[in-house]
């Protein structure tokens, strides 16, 4: 059964056969992005492969070569009349370097007629609140990310786009962020960050998209990809003599084996290892260890992009999948 | 446009222009007019005649604002720069796109930003002619010059109208820096072309082209400055800038409002 088609009022951003073209070349290529409401969205592809392009044409930085879209209900077309509800931190945070973090808010603050009060608060918030009087250009590269973020919260956003927010961010100031943009999130914020860190997208993220030369890869949620990929069961007999036998075991279940080591790796779903044990005990194998291997969206990402390599994609059955 | 015109004086608010882009203003006004005082002499051959100015001359009514101008071209140099500093600045901090998502109606964005310029340039462009009063003022009496006619009604009415046309034609210089940063997306970029046409280029044109003081933009810029020319009406001069303007302002706009950002 496909799912339900989504509306506009569910999406924060649709876009349609979205293109932008400098000179013959294509940079985006006919993207259909659907990215949900009051979910956190990961925008991932790998450098050069149109991501920040995108995020662009959706800010109204750049215009479309063709292909149209909306952003909260409003054409892209017409960026006035959404960008007083979207907050956005686009490649490296850029401000005045020899003005204070706290004036460079101010000005943003007075450009947007945004509340002044949220200058002081939003510094807190982002923990420059005892450096706000600091030169932007004293700032390490953490600060300045941080001062970008509280830059994309100002005008109290409906949608945060983020471009690499953390960046530069030490450990401690990349769990700030998580913890921030959930927060964000759970209030109903809906959030779009563009990242090449795929342990970061899968960690925060509810729902992912993936670019590659232009093109979108895939969209829907994490889970979704995941789980469409062919998961490895991992067993290790007791006696080392027994991996051939373990190998037939396998391949006479229908599942692909290999040996690696000291153990047997074969292609087979997660739920298949319980049958594997039980086959192996029949067939007079006693397992010093089974294990399933689930596959990372990093397996999943370089499965998608490598031109090499697009098994994943003849695994995956979800519709929203563009071949 | 409101947002635009505070935000950009909230920039234009910093320590740094204000003593560097201000300072080298009135620094220099009060250079002109302190070198123009000093070196008055009772009486000037016409081989020193430019800068040199007789006791006689400074006495009468437009004595006071001789120095003024004097420091009228460098003064539309200097306005130059900082309006390209400021526009220009935009595109090399890359602060342009968090002022595009803040404010996407573009042209607004520009003309706000271009009111607070001009705001700028004539607070600056009134304390240097305060300065330079000031000074004229003070110095005079130990140069034994004769201030009675600079209060007279003439006198008034010539610092009133030297005033007027000084910041007419700097904030032209102004427009022109604008227009050119905004088309080239760097200051630099903007004042080294804008310079080099106002100064050595225009200079060897008009030195070629015999009508090029009717056309020239700089030419015109300094003609205004100093209230028009025989050869050149102040009304001709006017409405010939004020064409430019038009097509200048037009030009910057569209591109402004339709190129991408993409830096």
């Amino acid at each position: 059964m496909s799912p339900a088609p989504a509306t506009s009022t569910s999406l924060a951003v649709r876009t349609t056969g979205l293109t932008k073209m400098y000179g013959q070349k294509t940079v985006v290529n006919g993207l259909a992005l659907e990215l949900p409401r009051g979910v956190i969205s990961g925008f991932v592809g790998p450098n050069g492969a149109g991501k920040t392009t995108t995020l662009r044409m959706l800010l109204g930085l750049i215009r479309p070569s063709s292909g149209e879209g909306e952003v909260l209900g409003s054409s892209i077309a017409h960026p006035a009349e959404y960008l007083a509800k979207v907050g956005a931190l686009i490649e490296s945070p850029a401000f005045y370097p020899s003005m204070s973090g706290q004036r460079n808010l101010e000005i943003l603050c007075a450009l947007g007629r945004h509340d002044a009060h949220r200058v002081d608060q939003l510094l807190t918030q982002v923990g420059l609140g005892d450096r706000g009087g600091d030169r932007f250009k004293s700032y390490s590269l953490g600060m300045k990310q941080r001062l970008g973020i509280a830059a994309a919260l100002l005008p109290d956003p409906e949608l945060l786009v983020l471009d690499e927010p953390t960046n530069g961010l030490d450990p401690a100031g990349i769990r700030e962020v998580r913890a921030l943009l959930r927060t964000l999130a759970d209030e109903g914020l809906t959030v779009v960050v563009s990242s090449h860190l795929l342990s970061e997208i899968q960690t925060i993220c509810d729902h992912l998209v993936v670019i590659d030369d232009g093109m979108l890869r895939y969209q829907g949620s994490i889970d979704g990809l995941l789980g469409a990929q062919t998961a490895e069961v991992v067993a290790v007999p007791e006696h080392a003599s027994d991996l051939t036998k373990l190998v037939e075991v396998c391949t006479a279940a229908g599942h692909s084996a290999r040996i690696v080591e000291d153990g047997v790796r074969a292609s087979a779903p997660a739920d298949w290892a319980p049958e594997l044990n039980r086959r192996a005990m029949a067939a007079g194998i006693t397992l010093a260890g089974l294990a399933v291997n689930r596959g990372t969206l990093e397996d999943a990402f370089f499965a998608m992009t490598d031109d090499d390599s697009h098994a994943i994609r003849a695994h995956l059955s979800d519709p929203e999948v563009t071949p | 446009m409101i947002g635009a015109f505070l935000s950009e004086l909230l920039k234009l608010r910093r320590r740094g222009l204000l003593l560097g882009g201000g300072g080298l203003f009135l620094g220099f006004t009060a250079l002109v007019t302190i070198i123009g005082i000093e070196r008055a002499s009772k009486t000037v051959s016409p081989e020193q005649r430019g800068f040199h100015v007789s006791i006689a001359e400074l006495s009468q009514a437009n004595g006071l604002v001789r120095g003024l101008d004097h420091a009228g071209p460098l003064m539309g140099i200097v306005m130059l720069g900082i309006f390209a500093a400021a526009f220009g600045s935009e595109y090399s901090t890359g602060m342009l796109r968090n002022l595009l998502v803040r404010e996407p109606r573009r042209v607004q964005l520009l003309v706000g930003k271009f009111l607070a310029l001009v705001v700028f340039g004539i607070l600056v462009l009134v304390a240097a002619g305060v300065v330079s009063v000031v000074i004229a003022y003070a110095l005079a009496p130990s140069k034994g010059i004769d201030t009675s006619a600079w209060s007279s009604a003439t006198g008034l009415s010539d610092l009133w109208s030297t005033m007027w046309h000084l910041t007419l034609s700097s904030l032209g210089f102004g427009t022109l820096g604008a227009a050119l940063a905004v088309i080239f997306r760097s200051s630099v970029i903007a004042l080294g072309v804008g310079v080099g046409w106002v100064l050595p280029a225009e200079a060897i044109l008009a030195a070629l082209w015999s009508n090029g003081q009717y056309w020239l933009p700089g030419q015109l810029l300094e003609n205004l400055a100093s209230g028009g020319s025989a050869a050149v009406s102040l009304a001709r001069t006017g409405l010939t800038l004020g064409v430019y303007g038009i097509v200048i302002a037009v030009a910057t706009a569209y591109i402004f409002s339709r190129r991408d950002v993409a830096n």
